[in-house]
């Protein structure tokens, strides 16, 4: 290694940045989509604008959904705090206990207690189990179907899951099971509240599939739905993960689920 | 205008001491050191010693580029990234110092200008040279070096000289690289062939995740990857994957680059800080600040096009001698809110309003005030999306994209007739955003069906759409539905310029297919205007 020695003259005195953190503690279970979340808060407290580089650490069995929060932060007056969501997972085998995430600017520095709560009994196969989506919009994340909320009024606030292609079909949700499971009936929740009646803007015609021994094999296949919650129910199999296949909905633009449950029966 | 002065990097002395010296002279460089300048609000390194690391593992894999031609002058920019999807490419926090060369030969026999660039974090490790001193009109070659590790070889090429004449010249136009949606072999193909500049008109990224597992690419990424962008370090990733694609460093790598921004290197349609969905405009101010930096760490493009917060000074001019005038647009930063919600919509009061702009009127100022110049015989407006109306709907009624110029009616009379009174002699608009091509001629008023002032060529997507067909219904319906558009195709590609004194051809290259890594890229058509005659012949 060589050094160029510079003067010290280069060093402009950086505005400071504080951090803020709601809640201030995450609570989380050991499911790959149940996440903890919390918002983490930058402000620029100075007089000048800057870019800030906020690390996140999380030691084991913490997992956060990102190592880093780069962002600009203007010195507006008053204050401007840029806010952004971070997810926290711990893996299924992890410990109930207290951990801990630290968040660190500069030099500033917070720790903010993660609780790992133990994993709950459940009857809903893929309740908080791995989901993925061919494409999800960035108002939404691709958990948000199998997240335990299945109220159409949270949409697009708290939970959901819309995919980022517009009027192009079709679009998959699918769900990951650790092991296959004897699944018999698969319940869809699509968008339906007085504002967005699943008339209109539900999902309209899909096809539910489930992975059998590696290959996808279709159960039930929905077609002209205008209704917010549709069963589908089967002769049982074993299946290690669950599909929506969504063909069209009822404005033709998104696919819109709020929620996807599986049951044995 | 938001661009301030950037205040150069205060080196009052640099130490050369023995263990540099042996590495530049291990690396043939002579000593020299170029720093390259601060940019605005962004602090410098807290060390006050500037550690050259060697870096141990490779740190070209986002490849190399040129870009923004002079005629002695060309931009080169690399980033180190030797893991370029984790947090700042995998490289620490200490500055690196990056060797340059330009010769003008493939081996680097004839070295004319070489220096050091520091790659620092707060960059992302990015670093652009702007290497002055060459001679107009001929290629160069460049490479950098860090360590023990050269970069590719690319190739360049200045612009011909103030007013010189020239016999022609050849370029190609991109736009829309969705990454989950296609291969980039239309990059392969415009590598494979021979330009003097290759004008990118935006989405060059997507905001948008790219899905566990890229789409049609069937790659897993990191989960930061699949979330729309909002920060500087998601933005930042999002340029590092898509830059990954080596189709795509091969074609950055054979010509000089110039590159705008359309909407998606920011959000879908946004319009100055009005977001798509009006989100709040002090949090959508602060997602330009991250999208435009981000934009620039990843673009060949001079100190110049250094955004201050969220403003940026995209709009430009590139002159190839007497031939060629590429005026490149910013329709996105200063334009007027969509009208009547955006989509498509029958012309509404909104749309037809002679108070809206799409280019502002500052820039719509500096457009005319150089058409007035009649510096070259081709006058070209390189932007990012129509002008020419597109009717997309079958039948006797009228309904059209109020995104693009078709929802700014007086923009479009404002700047083709003001071409015209300004006695432009071929007025070429080419153009992207659409996914589609389509080749128009251009009247300032479709209504009063005023005479043709000038053509477009709207280039369809390198992968956004997938593979797409000849004709979609949409397509087939512009076609009946508006006698001026000559030329319409619906599958991925890009089109390459052949222009001299007495034509202009478009040839538009399309992909049989994206959606495979090996698809075939062939001519579908070969457009021509002949000189003084705003009329496109479909040969």
């Amino acid at each position: 290694m060589w050094v160029l020695a510079l003067t010290a003259t280069m060093l402009a005195a950086t505005a400071p940045v504080t951090i803020s953190v709601n809640p201030e503690k995450v609570q989380v279970v050991g499911l790959p989509c149940m996440p903890g979340s919390l918002k983490v808060g930058m402000t620029n407290t100075g007089t000048t604008d800057r870019y800030a580089d906020l690390e996140l650490s999380a030691p084991s069995p913490v997992v956060a959904d990102r190592k880093i929060i780069s962002t600009w932060l203007p010195a507006w007056d008053p204050d401007h705090t840029v806010t952004t969501p971070v997810g926290v997972t711990v893996p299924r085998t992890a410990k109930p206990g207290t951990y801990s995430l630290t968040l660190s600017v500069d030099r500033t520095r917070r720790t903010v207690p993660v609780e790992v709560l133990p994993l709950p009994p459940k009857d809903n196969l893929v309740l908080g189990e791995q989901a993925s989506a061919s494409s999800t919009h960035g108002s939404f994340r691709t958990c948000g179907a199998v997240d335990g909320d299945a109220d159409s009024a949270n949409w697009s606030t708290r939970t959901g899951w819309n995919d980022a292609t517009r009027a192009v079909f079709p679009d998959e949700y699918s769900v990951s099971l650790i092991a296959p499971s004897a699944i018999g009936r698969v319940e869809l929740q699509t968008l339906d509240s007085a504002r967005y009646p699943a008339a209109q803007n539900g999902l309209r015609d899909w096809d539910v599939q489930v992975r059998v021994a590696g290959s996808w094999v279709t159960v039930d296949q929905v077609r002209g739905n205008a209704v917010g919650r549709v069963k589908s129910v089967f002769p049982a199999v074993q299946a290690d993960a669950v599909r929506i296949v969504a063909l069209d909905s009822n404005d033709h633009a998104y696919s819109r689920i709020v929620e996807l449950e599986a049951y044995a029966r | 205008m938001l661009l301030t002065g950037c205040a150069p990097l205060n080196v009052r002395e640099v130490t050369r001491n023995q263990t540099r010296r042996k590495f530049l002279t291990a690396s043939g460089v002579a000593a020299g050191l170029a720093i390259s300048g601060a940019l605005p609000g962004i602090g410098t390194s807290n060390a006050s010693t500037v550690e050259v690391d060697r870096l141990r593992d490779y740190p070209f894999r986002l490849g190399i580029a040129s870009g923004d031609p002079l005629p002695d002058s060309v931009v080169l920019w690399t980033r180190l990234a030797p893991h370029p999807l984790d947090p700042f490419g995998g490289v620490n926090d200490r500055p690196v110092a990056v060797v340059w060369q330009v010769a003008e030969d493939e081996r680097f026999r004839r070295v004319v200008r070489t220096g050091v660039e520091i790659a620092r974090r707060e960059s992302s490790h990015s670093v652009h040279v702007d290497v002055r001193g060459l001679r107009p009109w001929r290629h160069y070659y460049y490479r950098f070096i860090v360590g023990g590790h050269i970069s590719p070889v690319g190739r360049t090429r200045t612009a011909p000289a103030p007013r010189q004449a020239l016999s022609g010249m050849t370029f190609a136009f991109a736009s829309c690289q969705a990454w989950w949606e296609g291969f980039y072999t239309a990059y392969r193909d415009m590598a494979a062939k021979d330009h003097d500049v290759v004008l990118h008109l935006g989405d060059y990224i997507y905001e948008y995740g790219v899905g566990a597992d890229s789409g049609v690419r069937r790659q897993p990424v990191p989960v930061e990857l699949t979330r729309e962008t909002m920060t500087l370090d998601e933005y930042r990733g999002r340029y590092a994957l898509y830059k990954t694609d080596p189709d795509l460093q091969a074609a950055h790598a054979a010509a000089p680059w110039v590159v705008t921004v359309d909407d998606h290197e920011v959000e879908n349609n946004w319009a100055g800080p009005i977001s798509e969905n009006n989100a709040p405009r002090e949090e959508f101010l602060v997602r330009m600040a991250n999208a435009f930096r981000a934009w620039y760490e990843h673009t060949p493009v001079r100190l110049a096009q250094a955004p201050n917060g969220p403003g940026i000074q995209l709009y430009r001019r590139f002159q190839y001698g007497d031939l060629v005038r590429f005026n490149l647009l910013d329709t996105r930063q200063y334009r007027d809110d969509q009208a009547g919600g955006d989509g498509e919509k029958p012309p509404n009061p909104g749309s037809l309003d002679p108070k809206r702009s799409i280019t502002g009127a500052a820039q719509e100022k500096w457009l005319l005030d150089g058409m007035a110049e009649r510096s070259a015989r081709w006058e070209v407006l390189a932007h990012q999306t129509a002008i020419a109306q597109l009717d997309v709907k079958a039948g006797p009624d009228m309904v059209v994209p109020m995104d693009t110029w078709d929802g700014y009616v007086a923009s479009r009379k404002r700047i083709l007739g003001g071409a015209r009174e300004r006695g432009v002699r071929n007025l070429v608009s080419i153009a992207g955003d659409l996914h589609r091509s389509v080749a128009s001629e251009l009247r300032e008023d479709y209504a009063a069906s005023t005479p043709v002032v000038g053509t477009e060529f709207v280039g369809t997507s390198v992968t956004s759409g997938r593979d797409g067909m000849d004709h979609d219904q949409i397509g087939r319906t512009i076609l009946a539905e508006n006698p001026h558009v000559k030329f319409h195709n619906f599958q991925r590609g890009y089109v390459r310029c052949e222009v001299n004194a007495a034509q202009w051809v478009a040839d538009y290259r399309v992909a049989d297919r994206v959606t495979v890594a090996d698809g075939t890229v062939s001519s579908r058509s070969k457009l021509i205007v002949e000189d003084g005659v705003p009329a496109i012949q479909v040969r």
